[in-house]
């Protein structure tokens, strides 16, 4: 009996130990592949590695840069991870968060005169709205025709960027730009900034929300566990009473409705206005992300926080060193493969 | 005849990681015989004969065949040197035909055109020969099992094996079909061949092997002649010293035939004319039973007639396509299964891992699924309370002496016999009416199920009512109060306790009154 509860008492300390080595071992393989690759390129390895995880801490400017990174980063991760807790896979984040930037800029350009305490909450709304309408589609597909959501969510992105060319250049274009860009939206419309220098926009504080909504809904909800239940055993869920079919929808509304909301958070608090583009990469560093933290949502926001300071310290490094951000790329693609190879070697 | 060794194992070892599940194991199979090796779970059988087979490589040991050593290193090699393994599960091409399934992987003399009328020449012989009927151009998929394990022991017949070993070889089949089967096996080891009988199933091998085996915990306990060896020895060797042989359930020669229960009273569970359609015949159909409080109504059939859908029906997961299904006297047909299991129902799937593990969960969400909206485990505004789900699940770990540390474990670490106590642990963990049990001990070792059938037994003496479908005849025999016979679909009929017996349930489970 002492033997068990010993045995108990120690097994958090283990647990812990037992999912964090794994990562670690990964992401100093992941630097220590790409160091050979920059030495052979003839690069300063070490001034490279100090840049790439030390701008994030250097200067305030940098700090923040990483916060404002880090909001649709987690956001579109958790589009992935929702879905993914039943056993769907979202492709269609960049699609959605397009659309749900259209929402909030339709809404805030329409409705400009309003004061913030109406119109901000409108273009949150509107983003989230939109962003779920976007994969509405695509989860009807599956529900009533059992048709892949993969396809489907990732076809419906190219009609997304035809559709955000489309509002930029001939709804509300801004002819003043260079590049399709839309009117400004109304000052209401706009996240209040936390910090003026460098300026950190409220939106952070949303994602924060966002996060820990989802975290409670899929780990202590009884919703969350037949999420949970239907994507570890669809048919078993079913024998056992769970409308599988409708988590599968749900699941892909709630991941339409995050990415909508990362699209609304960079028009409102970066960018006050839609431009073509403004999705840049992170649908992919969000699966990315969602894949490292293996679906976990608790673990999401800090594997997101972690890749932030990648992409910061990689843009940081190609401007001082003249050394390609995309080696940055080839960082988190490997940190993932060797997360996956741990996985096997563990089986083993 | 002629008794000379034929195969010989000597000091066969094998551990996967930590556990050995071989350990020493000598055995010799002589021609002429029919060696029976049984054992429970776990007990090392099946690993034995997938080193035989060359499915797996030993640590250490030797094998020899007629005095020579041999080395068996793929299911080739055995093949090669003459040894042939039936399994449990087919390997079959279902559009196939039965000859074209029969010389698959061998060397075919006219490769181009594909004709095989020697072949179908040669099985028609063997199975004249040895009483395997068959008819080598039928398609595979319409063949019903028994049919299909023909079908897989002339595949290695046709090869030419002398050594054939049979895992679990009558799962599958009616208790003629294995009276048959028996037949067939003595007609080849009269010839020659020596034929390896894996199984748990006491009464076949007293009935069927002229020598016994038994293994523990990968050793060998004993090897014996038949007429020297009593089932009570059998039983004592397999099960180690833990069981009270006196009061077991399992070896009573007459279970308690008083049984009484309330035959007027209103059924928990009342099947009115029921009919499931599948693509082209009905798959269920004009199915009407009752269950009443306190009784256990078995179904018997042959896997494959309908038993499956039959329950999915009830449950509300498959759509019945006419008649309807009443629990204690109220319509349900048509409602969900969420809602027909929230009456108290509980259900253990045959198909376990299928249907009812969730094998990326923990062990604790695997014990509430089907309960994640009821109190304690979940608050009525729909949070979990995974303290009362922990304090719950380390009890019925427990009580169900389910081989885990901690509830949080991942549930895949379980294995088959412990996921079966977790399905029933699960099943019982809530007050229920109506059980509705598939299969419930299959592949699992005598102790468990001892404590499976007691569990059930309680059950039904509590007042619940049970509908226990299974494909193992003396469960259903030692367990129900009625037996109602499946075929294809239909209730071919129904026995009473005092009037069951095996071979008139082996009649109507063979469709035999279709024909008269």
């Amino acid at each position: 009996m002492t033997n068990s509860q010993a045995l108990r008492r120690e097994s958090p300390a283990v647990g812990a130990a037992r999912t964090l080595v794994p990562y670690v071992v990964a992401v100093l393989a992941a630097f220590a592949a790409v160091g050979i690759l920059l030495a052979l390129m003839g690069f300063d390895v070490m001034r490279a590695y100090a840049t790439i995880l030390g701008t994030s801490f250097r200067t305030p400017n940098g700090f923040v840069q990483t916060l404002i990174k880090w909001v649709p980063l987690v956001l579109q991760a958790l589009a992935f991870t929702v879905p993914l807790a039943a056993g769907k896979f979202n492709i269609g984040g960049e699609g959605q968060m397009i659309v749900g930037g259209i929402g909030a800029a339709a809404v805030g350009i329409t409705f400009s005169d309003l004061p913030l305490p109406l119109l901000l909450p409108l273009v949150m709304m509107a983003g989230m709205a939109f962003g779920a309408l976007w994969v509405l589609g695509p989860a009807w597909l599956l529900y009533r025709f059992n048709i892949n959501e993969i396809l489907t969510t990732v076809l419906m992105n190219f009609v997304a960027f035809q559709l955000i060319d489309f509002v930029a250049t001939s709804i509300w274009p801004d002819p003043a730009a260079g590049h399709p860009t839309t009117l400004p939206i109304g000052a209401g419309g706009k996240l209040p900034l936390l910090i003026a220098h460098p300026p950190l926009h409220s939106g952070i504080l949303i994602a924060i929300l966002a996060a820990i909504l989802v975290y409670v809904y899929t780990d202590r909800t009884s919703a969350g566990y037949e999420l949970l239940a239907t994507g570890a055993n669809p048919r078993a869920s079913r024998v056992y009473g769970i409308k599988v079919r409708r988590m599968f929808f749900l699941s892909l509304l709630i991941g339409g409705a995050l990415a909508g909301l990362a699209g609304a958070i960079e028009v409102s608090g970066v960018h006050g206005r839609l431009i073509e583009g403004f999705h840049s990469n992170f649908l992919l560093l969000g699966i990315i992300v969602g894949l490292i933290a293996k679906g976990n949502n608790a673990a999401v926001p800090f594997v997101a926080l972690f890749i932030a300071i990648l992409e910061v310290g990689a843009s940081a490094m190609q401007r001082t060193m003249a050394i390609p951000g995309e080696m940055v790329f080839i960082v988190e693609a490997l940190i993932l493969i060797f997360v996956l190879l741990t996985d096997v070697v563990r089986r083993r | 005849m002629n008794n000379e060794p034929l195969l010989e194992l000597t000091g066969i070892n094998k551990s996967f990681g930590p556990v050995q599940a071989l350990k020493d194991i000598s055995l010799t199979l002589r021609a002429n015989e029919i060696h029976g090796l049984l054992g429970g779970n776990g007990a090392g059988k099946t690993t034995l004969m997938n080193v035989l087979f060359g499915l797996y490589k030993p640590d250490s040991g030797l094998i020899k065949l007629r005095g020579q050593p041999v080395e068996i290193n793929a299911p080739r090699d055995a093949i090669e040197l003459g040894i042939g393994m039936v399994h449990q599960h087919f390997l079959q091409v279902n559009d196939f035909t039965v000859a074209e399934n029969i010389v698959l992987g061998t060397r075919l003399p006219n490769r181009p055109t594909m004709d095989l009328s020697g072949a179908v020449e040669q099985i028609t012989e063997l199975s004249i020969r040895f009483g395997l009927e068959v008819n080598p151009k039928a398609p595979i998929a319409a063949l019903p099992m028994g049919v299909r394990q023909r079908v897989e022991i002339l595949k290695a017949l046709y090869r030419g094996v002398e050594v054939l070993i049979l895992d679990e070889p009558t799962t599958h089949l009616t208790p003629q079909e294995v009276e048959m089967l028996f037949q067939s096996l003595q007609l080849m080891v009269a010839e020659g061949m020596s034929v390896v009988f894996i199984t748990h199933k006491l009464r076949e091998v007293m009935a069927a092997c002229h020598t016994i085996s038994v293994l523990r915990d990968g050793q060998r306990m004993f090897t014996r002649p038949r007429d020297e060896v009593t089932e009570e020895m059998i039983v004592r060797n397999m099960v180690g010293g833990d069981i009270a042989l006196e009061e077991s359930l399992l070896f009573s020669e007459a279970p308690e035939d008083e049984r009484t229960y309330d035959r007027q009273a209103q059924p928990v569970l009342d099947i009115q004319g029921m009919r499931i359609d599948g693509e082209a015949t009905a798959l269920v159909d004009s199915v009407s039973l009752a269950v009443r409080p306190g009784e256990i109504l078995g179904i018997a059939g042959v896997a494959g007639n309908g038993q499956q859908e039959m329950v999915e029906g009830i449950l509300g997961i498959r759509p019945i396509a006419a008649g309807a299904v009443l629990f204690d006297g109220q319509d349900v047909s048509g409602a969900a299964t969420e809602h027909i299991l929230g009456l108290g129902v509980a259900y253990v799937p045959q198909d376990r891992q299928q249907d009812g593990f969730l094998p990326k969960a923990s062990i604790a969400q695997n014990l509430i699924l089907g309960a994640q909206r009821q109190q304690p485990y979940s608050s009525r505004r729909g949070f979990m309370n995974w303290k009362a789900i922990y304090t719950s699940a380390r009890s019925l770990i427990a009580e169900y002496s389910i081989r885990a540390q901690d509830p949080k474990e991942p549930a895949a670490n379980l294995s088959g016999g412990n996921i079966q106590r977790a399905m029933l642990a699960r099943a019982f963990s809530r007050p229920i009416r109506l059980l509705i049990a598939h299969n419930p001990t299959s592949g699992l070792d005598i102790p468990s199920v001892e404590f499976i059938y007691s569990r059930i037994l309680d059950h039904r003496q509590q007042g619940g009512a049970t509908l226990l479908l299974s494909e193992n005849m003396d469960e259903l025999v030692l367990l129900s109060d009625r037996i109602a016979v499946i075929y294809e679909g239909r209730i071919a009929g129904i026995l009473d306790r005092s009037t069951f017996d095996a071979y008139e349930i082996g009649r109507l489970m063979s469709g035999a009154n279709d024909d008269d």
